[in-house]
């Protein structure tokens, strides 16, 4: 009952709202309100209210302006960065050691007889064409030959080139019908190119070459690689360097450690390749000291002599600072270090930690990306490298329906070789020339959002010393061969430090620029700066909005009440219906006519219906009630005079 | 009536000027107090007791202070940026590469130019350190000239004397030439600095340098001879070089097809045709590759030392000038295509028979300029010209202005920057004191007095490429069998001998990754921030807006003085009434307004619920006034009672 009698008076008020008119609701609104320019409108002469009007209506538009500028600052998604650098205890980096040349050449000499000698000959034939034509009698495994010939192309004729079959049969090839003519062509005359042919040498085409050097070197490795990717992988991890012959000392800080302390993985370019504090299995070890006696010291020997020769030109290790669980790309981002040579890398970790979506396009740990990542098997984590050589290998699948050898390999395939793929050379060569393919791969991978880079501080030093040569390589020798003759030599020794430096850390992080907190105080701000408004006021705001609704509706029931009268009335235009009549229709119409009554009468208000006696005196405190806005109105526009 | 005269009487009838709201400055504040939006001054005048009010005065006053305090802060604070480092995997730009043999021309086909100068250097080495004549290979062939020359005057010795002297006897140098002690009057410039002490029973050597009447002249000392001849062979050699033609230089120094054996970019073969000639005053033939005007910038899209450069430089070390270079190798710079490579500065050495693999990362940086740094976008308002034909950067500045002060006070170019338009090299036929000119200047310019570093402004983007460089031996024991001979056979025609391991080099630079980081400036206020930051202050501190600012300004500035002046006018009328009419009875104006003042009644003050006994609705004079009072307080103490009776 209480309850009841509780409701209605709400409903009451709500349905009175705060007058009862538009003009009464914005005087009452602009007086009453907390925002600072409304208040002046009302108060004071006619001059001051329309300029108060348009002021109040600029800084309003000019509110909405600014937080549609802040609003869409926000959503700009900006982020701001902070700089540290110094020195803490940090993991010490990964660090990969390769040998330059993949393989040992004493244990790889069987494979590569045939390609050996028939590179040889080809050099002979390049170098000095006469004699080799004469005494071509070699056995020569030709078969290798046949797939991917390199010619001569003799362009002294500009107009007419020839193109010339390096080897024996000079009769084979397009322009062989001119005899072979004075063999003394140089560089610049001829060129030597590397014949690609696909569909059973029906389209072939020339990769041409500026220098003879690279045409040779490019043409035995697309071979070698043809032949090492028959053999199984475990037979490959033999034939490269094992750890023990090339790690022959390793001190961490002033802990020993040796060969079993790194983790072996083989690299198809670099043979095995070996990698201190990976952090797989066991913990990383941390280094909190900067400075080379804290750092790591290995001694290597890359045995120089029994590189494969036609192979690698360079000697040397080769050397990558990488983080913990990530996969070693050496070819792109390694370094050389020289043998003889004693080199010092001071280390400096640059570490960029991005905000991930929707602040910038990186991904946290590449399960966003729509290429399979086939270095997972390493159970490596994401890095971008890893990404565009997956892309790539699938590419490579896709159009030459066999994966290369550089890269690894998806289940269920198998790498390219000649035997079984005989296009897969000019494939490659395509594919690889192909920027679109790349451009591809590049879009379709993301950066990662944990970018960490080691700089280094490199610096050289000849070592062993004349004076120490000696009984360095004496004892190096003893611990790894047992034998007391010198098996070492300058020409394979490698010495390496690798340490902190006295800032070991430059981390640049990212952190959102315009959060929450940043929008709501400019947005609180701006609105305090030109109207003096606050959360507040919109709530305010949006009740008058809702008043306004209200009285309109009140409005239009009236007058549709009164449009239906009228009708009604219209329709007994001829002679007026009885009272009798009326009152068995409609019971109610007795009442309408007060309701439709213009102005802020009492008698408007239609809750009137509900109160039980019509002449008592509610109606007059309500009038009350109402007096004192217009009293107010009226006695400031006196005072304003 | 015009319609603008209909509109002007329209305005003035519907907004007729009125004047301000209180008849006095007392009622004015008063006024603003009470109806102002910001919260301090109300409490004034609402608060009882003089102490509160006092208080509360004084806390307005501060808060208004820490208002202007905390403002003119943010104002102070506008200029300033705030560093944005963003990181993108993209296919980059490969940069322009420019490669340099470290010696500018063949010793051979330059000889003749430099045979009296080479005579004279080895004769003042003789006389100074007793060298045996007869050592190497290249001196043998000068020893035929030696006996020649004994008749000839020493042109190069005579016009600047090498002399060795004792530390302790300043003013006394002994001559090379004649081996007689000469009086020296003037100043002693030490090359070697100050701050070292050099050992006191050692004799120096130098050379000096006089202006054109000798009467000024300089001494040049070094701690060591091996400074003092390079230096002064080289200012010879300087003198000599200014005086050959370009066509003829670039003749003299490398080819391209000479100095490059092979080339390779991106798995591609390039040759001699993608490198551009680059002619550098002191390195000779320089070759840039990557540079092509009218032709699209290569790029890489893939990172690694296979998509890079790969060159095989053929290092020439038997065509080195004994003086003037004492390295051997070359020298490579990575710079943006538009950027005049600076090589003496920023080179780095290449060694023969060595691998040099330099993987790059890409860094940008675009600076603000004014007003939030001093820096320059392309060097069109730093009000030195740019004789270089390269985009602005402050190295280039900074030599554009020492030539251009050069070419003023010496009236000739030095010889190691461009020419500035209508000058032309210093030499000594025409100039012929132009050395000590010149080392004035550089002495002068080391020391900031030139003005050229107050002038020149940095560049505000630049593009740095961090290069990491390794070395790796190469060719590698096992393959220098084959690849020497190969080698030999690719460089042709241009050499006749077999090639030496020691004569070549080879060059690996690529990009490491494709991580480009740009550092950015970026404004760290605007406007509308800085607006919001005063809205912000303005409502911390006093609840005031820009209206509240607008109503100060309307009251204080335009209502007070409205109401001074009407009151001065009214004085003015009195006066004149008093004067020509007899004084009548008259009060003060409407005192009656002061009523506002009257304390409220009890029930009003205290909000309290009239008391149920005054329930009678005929009784209205207490009605009326509480009516009239809320208006002080606020409005809605009716609204609050009228629930309580209904």
């Amino acid at each position: 009952m209480h309850l009841k009698k509780y409701l209605r008076k709400c409903l009451h008020r709500l349905q009175k709202g705060p007058g009862y008119t538009y003009k009464e609701l914005l005087v009452w609104y602009c007086n009453n309100t907390n925002t600072h320019g409304p208040k002046r409108i009302i108060c004071e002469g006619p001059k001051k209210k329309a300029m108060w009007f348009l002021i109040t209506l600029l800084f309003t538009s000019l509110v909405c302006w600014q937080w549609g500028v802040f609003i869409r600052t926000y959503l700009s998604w900006e982020v701001s960065v902070s700089l540290s650098i110094g020195f803490k205890t940090m993991d010490f980096p990964a660090v990969t050691i390769c040998n330059a040349s993949p393989f040992q050449y004493s244990k790889v000499k069987h494979l590569l007889k045939d390609l050996d000698e028939l590179m040889e000959a080809v050099l002979e034939r390049i170098l000095a064409p006469e004699q080799s034509y004469t005494n071509a009698t070699r056995t020569l495994n030709v078969t290798i030959w046949n797939d991917t010939p390199l010619v001569l192309i003799d362009e002294r004729d500009p107009h007419r080139p020839v193109v010339l079959d390096l080897f024996g049969d000079v009769h084979h090839g397009s322009a062989s019908s001119s005899p072979a003519p004075e063999r003394t062509c140089t560089a610049q005359g001829c060129k030597v190119a590397m014949r690609l042919c696909s569909l059973n040498g029906t389209v072939c085409t020339f990769r041409n070459f500026t220098s003879a050097t690279q045409a040779v070197t490019e043409w035995y490795l697309l071979q070698a690689t043809n032949i090492f990717s028959h053999v199984p992988r475990h037979e490959l991890v033999e034939m490269g360097y094992p750890a023990e012959r090339l790690i022959l000392a390793c001190l961490f800080g002033p802990e020993p450690c040796n060969y079993r302390n790194f983790t072996s993985i083989f690299h198809p370019d670099y043979g095995n390749c070996y990698i201190f504090n990976w952090g797989m299995t066991e913990k990383a070890l941390p280094s909190a000291n900067p400075g080379a006696e804290f750092g790591l010291k290995l001694i290597l020997d890359i045995g120089q002599e029994d590189y494969v020769p036609f192979l690698t030109s360079t000697a040397g290790a080769r050397l990558l600072l990488h983080g913990q669980r990530s996969y070693p790309f050496i070819k792109d981002e390694g370094i050389y270090a020289m043998s003889g040579t004693e080199t010092s890398i001071g280390v400096l970790v640059d570490k960029l930690e991005r905000k991930g979506e929707p602040y910038s396009q990186c991904t946290m740990n590449g399960s966003d990306v729509p290429v399979r990542n086939l270095y997972s098997d390493y159970n490596t984590t994401y890095s971008i490298q890893a990404c565009i050589r997956s892309c790539f290998q699938e590419h490579m699948i896709q159009n030459c329906s066999c994966a290369h050898f550089l890269y690894p390999l998806p289940h269920g395939e198998r790498y390219c070789n000649n035997r079984e793929f005989p296009d897969w050379a000019y494939c490659y060569s395509h594919l690889r020339m192909n920027v679109a393919q790349r451009e591809t791969c590049i879009n379709m991978c993301k950066e990662s959002c944990n970018d960490t880079q080691y700089k280094m501080t490199i610096s050289m030093a000849d070592w062993p010393s004349e004076a120490s040569e000696d009984w360095i390589f004496h004892v190096l020798s003893q611990e790894r061969d047992q034998s007391t003759n010198i098996t070492l030599s300058r020409k394979g020794a490698v010495k390496l430090n690798i340490y902190f430096q006295e800032f070991n850390y430059r981390t640049i992080e990212e952190s959102a620029a315009n959060n929450i907190v940043w929008l709501l105080s400019n947005l609180g701000g701006q609105f305090g700066f030109w109207m003096g408004g606050s959360v507040l006021c919109l709530i305010e705001f949006g009740e008058i909005l809702i008043d306004f609704v209200w009285i309109t509706i009140i409005k239009l029931v009236a007058f549709a009440k009164s449009l239906r009268q009228r009708r009604a009335q219209a329709r007994y235009a001829g002679p007026p219906p009885t009272v009798a009549e009326l009152v068995e229709a409609h019971t109610n119409f007795g009442f309408q006519p007060d309701v439709a009554r213009p102005g802020p009468d009492p008698g408007t208000y239609p809750d009137e219906q509900t109160l039980p006696i019509p002449g008592t005196p509610p109606p007059n405190y309500d009038s009350l009630r109402l007096q004192p806005l217009d009293v107010i109105e009226s006695d400031s526009e006196g005072d304003a005079i | 009536m015009a319609p603008g005269e209909k509109i002007k009487a329209k305005i003035k009838k519907n907004l007729p000027v009125r004047g301000p709201q209180a008849p006095t400055i007392k009622e004015l504040m008063r006024w603003y107090c009470l109806n102002t939006n910001t919260h301090g001054c109300r409490r004034i005048v609402v608060s009882r007791g003089r102490l509160r009010r006092l208080l509360w005065i004084l806390f307005t006053l501060t808060a208004v202070a820490l208002i202007f305090w905390q403002c003119a802060l943010l104002v102070a604070s506008f200029y300033t940026v705030s560093v944005s480092i963003k990181v993108h995997f993209q296919k980059l730009d490969f940069p322009a590469v420019t490669i340099c043999n470290i010696n500018p021309y063949k010793y051979s086909v330059v000889r003749d130019l430099l045979a009296d100068l080479e005579q004279e250097t080895r004769v003042a080495l003789k006389t100074l350190y007793g060298f045996p004549e007869n050592t190497s290979r290249k001196r043998r062939e000068a020893e035929s000239w030696n006996s020649a020359w004994e008749g000839t005057r020493p042109k190069f010795l005579k016009l600047v004397p090498l002399m060795a002297f004792g530390q302790d006897e300043t003013g006394k140098a002994r001559d090379f030439l004649t081996g007689r002690k000469r009086k020296f009057n003037g100043r002693i410039i030490h090359k070697a600095s100050d701050a070292m002490h050099v050992h006191a029973s050692k004799e120096v050597v130098g050379f000096q340098l006089c202006s054109n009447d000798t009467s000024h002249c300089a001494l040049y000392t070094f701690s060591s001879g091996v400074n003092a001849i390079q230096e002064w062979y080289k200012l010879h050699y300087m003198n000599i070089m200014a005086q050959v033609p370009l066509e003829k230089k670039i003749n003299m120094s490398y080819s391209a097809e000479e100095l490059l054996v092979t080339c390779l970019f991106d798995g591609m073969s390039c040759d001699a045709r993608n490198f551009t000639l680059f002619h550098h005053p002191m390195y000779g033939n320089c070759y840039t590759f990557n540079n092509r005007e009218n032709e699209t910038i290569l790029s890489t899209s893939m990172g690694g030392s296979e998509y890079g450069l790969q060159v095989i430089l053929y290092i020439n070390e038997e065509e080195y000038n004994p003086f003037l270079v004492s390295s051997s190798g070359a020298k490579v710079i990575v710079h943006r295509q538009d950027e005049y490579p600076f090589i003496e500065d920023v080179g780095t050495e290449i060694e023969p028979a060595m691998a040099t693999s330099i993987g790059m990362h890409l860094t940008e940086s675009f600076k603000l300029s004014e007003p939030y740094s001093q820096c320059t976008e392309d060097g069109s308002n730093v009000p030195i010209s740019n004789i270089y034909n390269a985009a602005y950067s402050l190295q280039i500045c900074l030599h554009s202005c020492f030539q251009t002060k050069m070419v003023e006070k010496c009236g000739c170019a030095q010889y190691n920057q461009p020419l500035p338009p209508a000058a032309n090299y210093c030499n000594y036929q025409q100039h012929p004191n132009w050395m000590y000119c010149y080392y004035e200047l550089h002495q002068a310019f080391v020391r900031e007095e030139l003005g050229c570093q107050a002038v020149c402004r940095e560049a505000c983007s630049f593009k740095e490429w961090t290069l990491t460089t390794s070395l790796a031996q190469w060719p590698s024991m096992v393959s220098e069998k084959w690849l020497l001979p190969v080698l030999t056979w690719d460089q042709g025609q241009q050499i006749k001998k077999k090639l030496n391991k020691t004569d070549l080099a080879k060059l690996l630079i690529f990009y490491k990754d494709l991580n480009q980081r740009s550092i950015m400036e970026s404004p760290a206020n605007s406007i509308e921030m800085l607006l919001s930051n005063f809205g912000g202050q303005l409502g911390l501190w006093m609840s005031c807006s820009v209206v509240c600012v607008i109503e100060i300004i309307e009251v204080f500035f335009i209502d007070s003085f409205s109401i001074i002046a009407r009151h001065q006018w009214q004085k003015a009328k009195e006066w004149w009434a008093r004067r020509h009419a007899p004084p009548g009875p008259q009060g003060q104006d409407n005192p009656g307004l002061d009523v506002d003042d009257d304390l409220p009644t009890f029930t009003s003050a205290l909000r309290l619920p009239p008391a149920p006994g005054t329930q009678v609705p005929g009784t209205p004079p207490p009605r009326y006034n509480t009516l009239r009072l809320e208006r002080a307080f606020s409005d809605q103490l009716t609204d609050t009672q009228v629930p309580a009776e209904s």
